[in-house]
């Protein structure tokens, strides 16, 4: 249905940038159990807060190992929270290693994770690329998991709310003049209101600790009831100035249905617009998620999401003492942002 | 429009079962009836059409009922709060707007190719910068240079300007690249060529002639930002600490309080109306065009 010419699709730098940290974010939230190498749940209350492993080439002794490896560690000084490592075993590190087993792509059952100590001990030391939480969670695995939480609800509501969105703009631009006054009059009035303040309202209306599932449900819902009203203004907008372009009066003479008309001549040229502003809306919806997450009324510990992270991060002594904690989930925000702003602004030059 | 707006949000608190009194249930020293007297009270048991035209017949004549969890009118409160966040969004729009403005007639003035370079890496850097995560970066740098006497909230002048910051700098993003482009559509205009023909100096070229058109545009974005300011400030005035009017809505869907709710929502929605008014105001005031246009 939606036919794209390629040479249309031709990116300049900046947005082919854009594009790539996007398509990363995808991969790492499609693969998110596979670029995790522990449970996001699960808890090492032996290692709480623990500093990042230290992943070396060379020994104690000095030698050099083909493989990078990291020691056990362990807590030198339970008060300061000071760790120590023990030298006397190197546990090599190893990729597509056996790890909790899970479900790829939900129906393939698997144990094989991208990375991981290689050893037949069932105790090996933990790889822990950004170390561990206040309860030994680790925290590079709750962020991969947050990722793929934060951006399936942004996406997953960004998809319901232009679906939406298209539907009325459509119905607007292409019936009679009543029909059209009364829904861009909602659509406006929708556009005017504080948006966040709208989201809590409605989110006040359910009970305030879900399960994991209905609270992403909700969320998708909330999005798409909120955030539909840009894309019903664009579409609308482009209907009417395709509508009585020669191409449609022609498939209108020749007897061509209304609704064909619309799927086979009007949607295919107004496509690439509509796209582009269904990636330039992402941003807003997974600002929105990590705003309620943050407020403790989104996704709830122990399911990681980047809001919650953040929150549980705002401790003051933890601000001082693992800056860390705060800045993984930051930066995934901010990048993100980034890559769709990057491909937003080549397009908002040519559209 | 906000007789629907309020209608939406009203028949969804209502209908989701479960309200203020909720929690309640589960105080095994609360009685069943008790909580049904209560119930009466507070009108909860009666259907919800009825509820909705009591609560809109007195939001008429200015009586939006009283919070259940703060036993204080709905009103007064909101509008306490609604005037802290006032002084909150005013600062962060004259930030917003000084930055934006001065910095593009710098860029117009100048006209170096490394300002304007500069101006587009911060117009990037701050639209791809949420208002949680710069409340989250001021919370970091008190955090490190305040050591133990932290204290946040409505204390001293450099909480407010951060906090103000935190809120506008956002907004000074999408300003900047609004002004900076519509400056630069103005300077090739056929009246600044004019203005430049007649030997003026290309300061009071600027200033004279440039600047009043290439701001219409902003105005319209001033009017849409009330609601994009009155959003963030949920997240900004919840981290660092502000008695606003969104670290009230927080707190109003955390103990599920739905008179609050109903006048925060309420309260908001005319704020963004009258931004708008007021934008359009401004505009008409700054606008030759649409002054005349509508007295023709």
């Amino acid at each position: 249905m939606l036919q794209i010419d390629p040479k249309k699709l031709r990116l300049g730098a900046g947005a082919k940038i854009g594009l790539g940290i996007i398509l990363v974010f995808v991969f790492t939230a499609v693969f998110a159990d596979t670029i995790a190498p522990y449970d996001y749940a699960d808890q090492t209350r032996s290692e709480p807060s623990a500093p990042r492993s230290a992943i070396r080439m060379f020994d104690q002794n000095g030698s050099f190992h083909f493989r990078p490896f990291i020691y056990r560690t362990e807590v030198a000084d339970p008060i300061s929270g000071r760790y120590r490592e023990i030298t006397d075993q190197a546990y090599p590190i190893g990729f597509f290693v056996n790890g909790h087993r899970y479900r790829l792509l939900c129906f393939i059952e698997t144990d094989l994770h991208l990375f991981g100590t290689v050893s037949a001990d069932i105790d090996a030391p933990r790889v822990r690329l950004l170390g561990t939480d206040v309860l030994g969670r680790d925290i590079f695995s709750r962020m991969v998991q947050a990722i793929r939480f934060s951006l399936s609800v942004c996406i997953l509501g960004g998809i319901a709310a232009c679906f939406l969105g298209i539907l009325i703009g459509v119905i607007s631009g292409y019936s009679g003049k009543i029909i059209d006054t009364g829904l861009m009059g909602l659509t406006d009035g929708m556009l005017s209101l504080p948006t966040l303040i709208v989201i809590l309202a409605a989110r006040a209306a359910f009970p305030l600790e879900l399960p994991p599932l209905s609270a992403a449900l909700l969320l998708v819902s909330i999005f798409a009831l909120v955030g539909w009203a840009e894309m019903a203004r664009l579409t609308r907008g482009l209907v009417i100035a395709t509508r009585d372009k020669e191409f449609v009066i022609a498939a209108k003479a020749t007897g061509v249905s209304g609704p064909r008309i619309l799927q086979r001549h009007i949607l295919p040229n107004i496509s690439r617009p509509l796209i582009i502003q269904a990636v330039i809306l992402l941003p807003a919806f997974l600002i929105a998620e990590t705003a309620l997450s943050f407020l403790g009324v989104g996704l709830q510990e122990p399911e990681p999401s980047l809001g919650n992270m953040l929150s549980s991060a705002t401790d003051i002594t933890l601000l001082r003492s693992r800056p860390i904690e705060l800045l993984a989930p930051a930066f995934a925000i901010f990048f993100f942002i980034l890559g769709v702003r990057l491909i937003a602004n080549e397009n908002e030059r040519s559209l | 429009m906000i007789f629907i707006v309020s209608l939406i949000t009203f028949a969804l608190l209502a209908s989701a079962g479960g309200d203020a009194l909720t929690a309640l249930r589960e105080n095994p020293q609360v009685s069943e009836e008790t909580i049904d007297a209560l119930r009466r009270t507070y009108g909860l048991d009666r259907p919800l059409y009825e509820r909705y035209a009591g609560w809109l017949l007195n939001a008429a004549s200015g009586d939006m009922g009283e919070s259940l969890s703060f036993r204080a009118p709905v009103l007064g409160l909101v509008l306490g709060r609604f005037l802290n966040s006032l002084y909150l969004a005013s600062a962060a729009l004259f930030f917003a707007l000084g930055l934006a403005v001065s910095l593009s007639l710098l860029s117009a003035l100048t006209r170096s190719a490394s300002l304007r370079i500069f101006i587009e890496v911060i117009v990037l850097t701050t639209v791809s910068m949420p208002r949680i995560l710069l409340s989250l970066l001021v919370l970091v740098l008190l955090a490190i240079t305040a050591g133990t006497s932290l204290q946040i909230g409505r204390g001293s002048l450099t909480m407010f300007l951060l906090t103000a910051a935190a809120l506008g700098i956002p907004l000074s993003g999408i300003f900047l690249a609004q002004i900076q482009s519509s400056l630069e559509a103005t300077m090739r205009e056929d009246f600044v060529q004019l203005a430049r023909a007649k030997g003026l100096a290309e300061w009071a070229v600027i200033f004279r002639h440039a600047l009043r058109p290439s701001l219409n545009p902003l105005i319209t974005l001033f009017g849409l930002s009330i609601g994009a300011l009155l959003g963030g400030s949920v997240i900004v005035e919840s981290v660092l600490g502000w008695p606003g009017i969104g670290s009230l809505m927080v707190g109003a869907v955390r103990s599920r309080d739905v008179p609050l709710v109903m006048g925060i929502v309420l309260v908001s929605s005319l704020a963004v109306w009258s931004g708008n008014f007021l934008a359009e105001l401004l505009q008409a005031i700054n606008d030759v065009r649409i002054r005349a246009g509508n007295s023709v």
